[in-house]
């Protein structure tokens, strides 16, 4: 019997590798460091608000909502699964937060602090402190909350104000914002310091600041590019090489450096009309947590021609914005993370499209990027990341003619995404995106 | 009727009808602003001679509107009370306030105004720690409300109108806590399920009229000789939301129900708010500090660098200390809605509080529905059976 | 003196009757059906016959199960809980934990000297119940009482993916045509069960004497499946779905005693064999 390799479809970036390979080198060296000594801290995805703070301050950070996908794509959440259940957390709870949980029972209860030999590369050690944030759900700072049951860790909340979006333009309102970050990050420094025992090194601070910002400007700037047709880079492609950004993950200026090299290309493929998949036929914009275990479903989906153009509001780099004039490092980190929050509001309420701060972008994505439809993965323990796919999809249709295919899954429990299934839905929504397009054309769209 | 009861009748007949009386005040001309939350300061609506009229769902009420806009696996209370909406149940409201309590909150306020088209809407944030800039921020978003109830009323909300409205509504408060005395002696002299009709009765009626309702209440329940019967077991009912009397009934069958901490229940009634020179900086500490809702992220001390869980497990849960020992509770029960994840994550720490306080305790889940209410009940009987005397 | 328990579960209407030293003397089975109401006194009739007792001769009735507020000549009611408890501490007096895995439930029961003392249940979702092998074995084409035998002689366990009841007959349905062997299926439907059942009692913590009760527990190759799941020694009464009234019977015994020796009064209900009725009419 011949063995078939697995085709690879989509034609990758070469300058996604370095920054891909990045994440992976980071995270060992945090592992070797920790295993050295340094201390480390669990934090929480805060969209470039905490991040700088500790980066500046040289600390290593654990991502317990990157290691649950992990543990997850590995197989051996379950074991952690099955731990919560018996500590008595309900079941729906996001299924992160239950493999931590269980994590740090069998970490604390069972192994009285000692890393479990089974947790994969290098398991999380006992932190210094819990950084959690407020930004997205709920579920995250309850979660760290929740920790303090088996670790006996200080927890530090980032607040995330999250306006209305007409509210957000009542005068005043945005500097009562801005004050509220910039103080409360203040208070965030003078407690980091006294946890680690060492002053903030402010310029450094005002550095690691810039090189964020800039980081994600080229960023952005890189994602502009695909609205090309054919487009030039693929949501895979995104999503491997986002952690330097979203993360900051690895040296900053390293990370600029290679974000140039993919600008360079993928403008490179811009001007040749060379494609991210062989045959484009359908644009297709992603929402919102992409199913990590089974990312070479996205290769198949290629094979019939499905190019992904955009995705994933959450991830995405805040639209630019000029902080130049602003001398306070803490003021610029605050007014970049709020930006990631309110960015589209504006717009958003000249389109009059109020059902979820996360929702409108995909109007924009869909009809900037000429989406022919869109992949909505809803998730069934994460209702952050699912709640506003119905409206979205709602909304696409209404006003874009742009039609929807929702394939459910879940972020740990992976049996219930079935590759198979969502592959047979696949050409059926082929003839719906076709159908739509004629509409389009009939209304005068220009996709 | 009896005359008896005169007043636990009304409540009873409001409960089951609750928007007779808005509708009456809205033909006569006055205002009606609809809220889903406890944390909406209603001062400030009847500052303006608004009334507000908590948007409540129906248990009994099968989910088919809510599938356009929310997904199935979502605050089924929430999806309700949409449901609800979109179906034209609350279409004699003027306007809706809604705020950032928790998710299920947020993301219903926001599908909410866009397919509902009331004259006014209005969304609040508010903060998830009890900091100061925190508090600072949320008197800013009260502000903010202030300003975009001026611009649709055209009236100003002085100082003077915000703290006459503040008195009725600390009265209110009051009253309730005075109606929960009640229950304090054994058998109590109301049911949970008279409390729960009487509670929602008063998110039904202008501030006034349900302080004189509470009055009534109260006076016929101290003389009355047709209370409860008394059961071996006093229950605590802690959970997110118990307004409906179809599952306090559940619990009331073999027990005697004496503190409902939830909303339906004291949650929104057990502090005052202070006078201060801003009145709105007295709404927003008491809203943030006193509704003792778990979205709201409690420390002992912030940013405390050497933390201690029982210290900790005090700071969140020990309002209920007193609670058990003044209404001799000898069995609690953790109600969990479905999908509540803010509650959910309090649950083990809340169970270790209990343990910690001699209380017997259990877990039930409900989705807000009536279906599940006959497992429920075996839940609670076998509960009662291992606490059992 | 004569005592009795009548416990109505979703499936199974079960009839135990008792005297005074707790000899049973009576224990009769029969399907609940969709008319609850309607058959308790059928088989309390059948089980006083094989007695050769009539109804006025039963001093206290507990009625338990789900269908227990329909049994108007009972005494008083009790959780199927409360009285597997004591069933169980009857058969097995050292028993920490018990499980009783129905057609429509599962229940985990932590018990101290016969006396109920926590307990968690799962009557969410049919694929933590025995329905969930009563449904795959339809779609397998084979009869339920056979599944545990044949599962026995498995030589590899094949993973059963899909956690809905439902879509697992479909898959199991696809196993056999891409050529599975049966018993193989058969261990990995045990094992999915097992595991479910299991997680619910790791919620409660499992202590020995670990002892299962229920329909399922007839089916040897559960009791291998939960047996590796929870890896400690299970033991099985001989009549494993007469527990719950066998424990109604007991404790009707130890109320009427305790009321006996305390010189109080008890209220009974009427003995009369009559259906349930709704609003007071009677139903032929």
């Amino acid at each position: 019997m011949v063995v078939q390799k697995e085709r690879k479809t989509i034609n990758r970036l070469k300058s996604m590798y370095p920054l891909r390979a990045k994440v992976n080198e980071t995270y060992l060296k945090s592992v070797e460091a920790i295993q050295a000594g340094k201390p480390a801290v669990w934090g929480m995805l805060n969209f470039y608000y905490g991040d700088p703070i500790l980066k500046a301050m040289d600390i290593e950070v654990v991502y317990p909502e990157n290691y649950g996908a992990i543990a997850a794509a590995m197989g051996i959440a379950q074991q952690y699964l099955e731990r919560a259940d018996a500590e008595g957390f309900p079941t729906h709870l996001c299924g992160y937060s239950l493999t931590t949980l269980g994590y740090a029972s069998r970490m604390m209860k069972e192994l009285k602090g000692q890393i479990p030999p089974e947790a994969p590369i290098g398991g999380m050690p006992k932190p210094l402190f819990l950084m959690s944030s407020a930004a997205i759900c709920d579920a995250r700072y309850k979660w760290f909350q929740a920790l303090g049951r088996y670790m006996d860790v200080p927890v530090w909340p980032l607040e995330a104000p999250l306006p209305g979006i007409k509210e957000f333009f009542i005068e005043g309102h945005y500097d009562k914002m801005v004050k509220l970050g910039v103080k409360h990050l203040r208070d965030f420094v003078a407690f980091v310091e006294r946890m680690v025992g060492k002053k903030m090194d402010w310029e450094k601070l005002n550095k690691t600041a810039d090189l964020m910002i800039e980081v994600n400007r080229v960023w952005h700037e890189v994602n502009e590019l695909r609205k090309a047709t054919p487009c030039p880079m693929h949501s895979r492609d995104f999503w491997s090489a986002m952690p330097a950004a979203l993360f900051l993950a690895g040296d900053l200026e390293d990370s600029l450096r290679l974000y140039q090299d993919m600008y360079k290309e993928v403008k490179d493929r811009v001007d040749n009309h060379v494609g991210a998949i062989p045959d484009e036929k359908y644009r297709l914009v992603f929402a919102e947590l992409p199913p990590w275990h089974s990312l070479a479903f996205f290769d198949r989906l290629a094979e019939r021609g499905w190019n992904f153009a955009i995705e994933s509001v959450g991830y995405h780099p805040p639209i630019p914005l000029d902080l130049s004039e602003v001398s306070d490092p803490l003021e610029r980190i605050t007014k970049f993370s709020l930006q990631f929050l309110v960015g589209y509001y504006e717009d958003s309420r000249k389109q009059n499209v109020l059902g979820g701060t996360t929702a409108y972008p995909y109007l924009k994505y869909a009809k900037e990027w000429k989406c022919d439809g869109a992949l909505l993965h809803p998730l069934i323990t994460c209702r952050s990341a699912s709640t506003h796919l119905p409206y979205v999809s709602d909304m696409l249709i209404e006003k874009l003619k742009v039609p929807s295919l929702s394939i459910e899954g879940d972020i740990v429990d992976l049996r219930l995404f079935n590759p198979e299934d969502a592959l047979a839905r696949a050409e059926p929504f082929e003839e719906t995106m076709d159908y739509y397009r004629e509409i389009r054309k009939q209304e005068g769209s220009d996709w | 009727m009896s005359g008896r009861n005169a007043g636990l009748d009304k409540a009873r007949e409001i409960y089951l009808n609750r928007s007779k009386r808005v509708r009456e005040l809205k033909a006569a001309g006055k205002r009606i602003i609809g809220y889903p939350c406890a944390y909406i300061p209603l001062e400030m609506l009847t500052a303006l001679d608004i009334v507000p009229y908590q948007t409540c769902g129906d248990m009994r009420e099968p989910i088919t509107e809510a599938d356009r806009a929310l997904p199935h696996s979502f605050c089924p209370i929430m999806r309700n009370y949409l449901d609800c909406a979109l179906k034209g149940k609350n279409d004699f409201l003027d306007g809706m306030v809604t705020a950032h309590s928790c998710d299920p909150q947020e993301k219903t306020a926001r599908v909410w105004e866009s397919y509902t088209h009331y004259p006014y809407f209005h969304f609040i944030d508010i903060p998830i720690t009890i900091r100061p800039e925190a508090l600072e921020y949320f008197r800013s978003q009260l502000n903010d409300f202030r300003k975009t109830l001026e611009a649709f009323t055209g009236e100003e909300l002085s100082k003077e109108r915000l703290e006459a409205a503040i008195k009725p509504h600390n009265r209110q408060r009051a009253l309730v806590r005075e109606l929960y005395e009640l229950t304090k002696p054994s058998p109590p002299l109301i049911s949970g399920t008279e409390t729960v009709q009487v509670l929602k009765a008063l998110t039904s009626l202008p501030v006034s009229e349900g302080n004189d309702l509470l009055i009534e209440v109260i006076s016929e329940a101290k003389n009355r000789s047709d209370g409860p019967g008394k059961q071996p077991t006093r229950l605590l009912i802690w959970s997110s939301t118990v307004d409906d009397t179809d599952i306090m009934q559940i619990f009331e069958g073999k027990a005697n129900v004496v503190m409902n901490e939830s909303c339906g229940g004291i949650r929104a009634y057990r502090g005052e708010v202070k006078f201060t020179a801003d009145p709105l900086e007295g709404l927003a500490d008491y809203y943030l500090n006193e509704i003792t809702c778990a979205r709201t992220f409690r420390q002992a001390a912030p940013g405390e660098t050497r933390k201690d869980y029982l210290r900790d497990l005090q700071s969140r849960f020990g309002h209920l200390k007193g609670i058990v020992r003044d209404w001799k509770i000898n069995g609690a029960i953790m109600l969990l809605v479905r999908y509540c994840d803010p509650f959910a994550f309090e649950m083990p720490s809340l169970k270790d509080y209990f343990n910690s306080i001699g209380v017997p305790s259990t877990y039930i889940e409900y989705d807000y529905t009536t279906g599940t209410l006959a497992p429920i009940r075996t839940r609670v009987e076998a509960f009662l059976e291992t606490v059992g005397h | 003196m004569y005592f009795a328990g009548v416990d109505i579960g979703s499936t199974m209407t079960k009839v135990v009757l008792t005297d005074k030293a707790g000899n049973l003397l009576s224990t009769i089975k029969g399907p609940t059906g969709a008319e609850h109401r309607q058959l308790a006194n059928e088989v309390m009739r059948q089980a006083l016959n094989e007695a050769s007792l009539q109804i006025d001769d039963i001093s206290y009735i507990v009625a338990t199960g789900y269908g227990r507020l329909n049994v108007p000549f009972a005494d008083c009611q009790i959780t199927e809980l409360s009285c597997h408890a004591r069933g169980v501490h009857s058969r097995f007096p050292d028993v920490r934990t018990a499980i009783d895995i129905g057609g429509q439930d599962a229940k985990c029961m932590k018990i101290d000297n016969g006396r109920l003392v926590n307990f968690v249940m799962n009557d969410k979702c049919a694929a933590g119940t025995g329905r969930f092998l009563e449904v795959t074995a339809t779609a397998l084409g084979i009869k339920l009482e056979d599944m545990g035998d044949i599962s026995l002689k498995a030589t590899k366990k094949v993973q059963i993916s899909n956690l809905c009841t439902i879509f697992a007959q479909q898959e199991v349905v696809a196993l056999i045509s891409r050529g599975e062997k049966l018993e193989n299926i058969l261990a990995g439907l045990h094992d999915a069960l097992a595991c479910r059942i299991a997680a619910l009692g790791r919620r409660l913590g499992i202590e020995p004497d670990l002892v299962l009760t229920g329909g399922v527990a007839k089916n040897i190759g559960m009791v291998k499946a939960m047996k590796e799941s929870l890896d400690c020694e299970i033991l099985v009464p001989e009549e494993p779905l007469i527990t719950g009234a066998l424990g109604g019977a007991i404790l009707a015994n130890e109320i009427y005693m305790k009321a006996v020796a305390a010189g109080e009064a008890l209220s009974t209900k009427a003995r009369r064999l009559e259906k349930a009725t709704f609003f007071g009419e009677e139903h032929r």
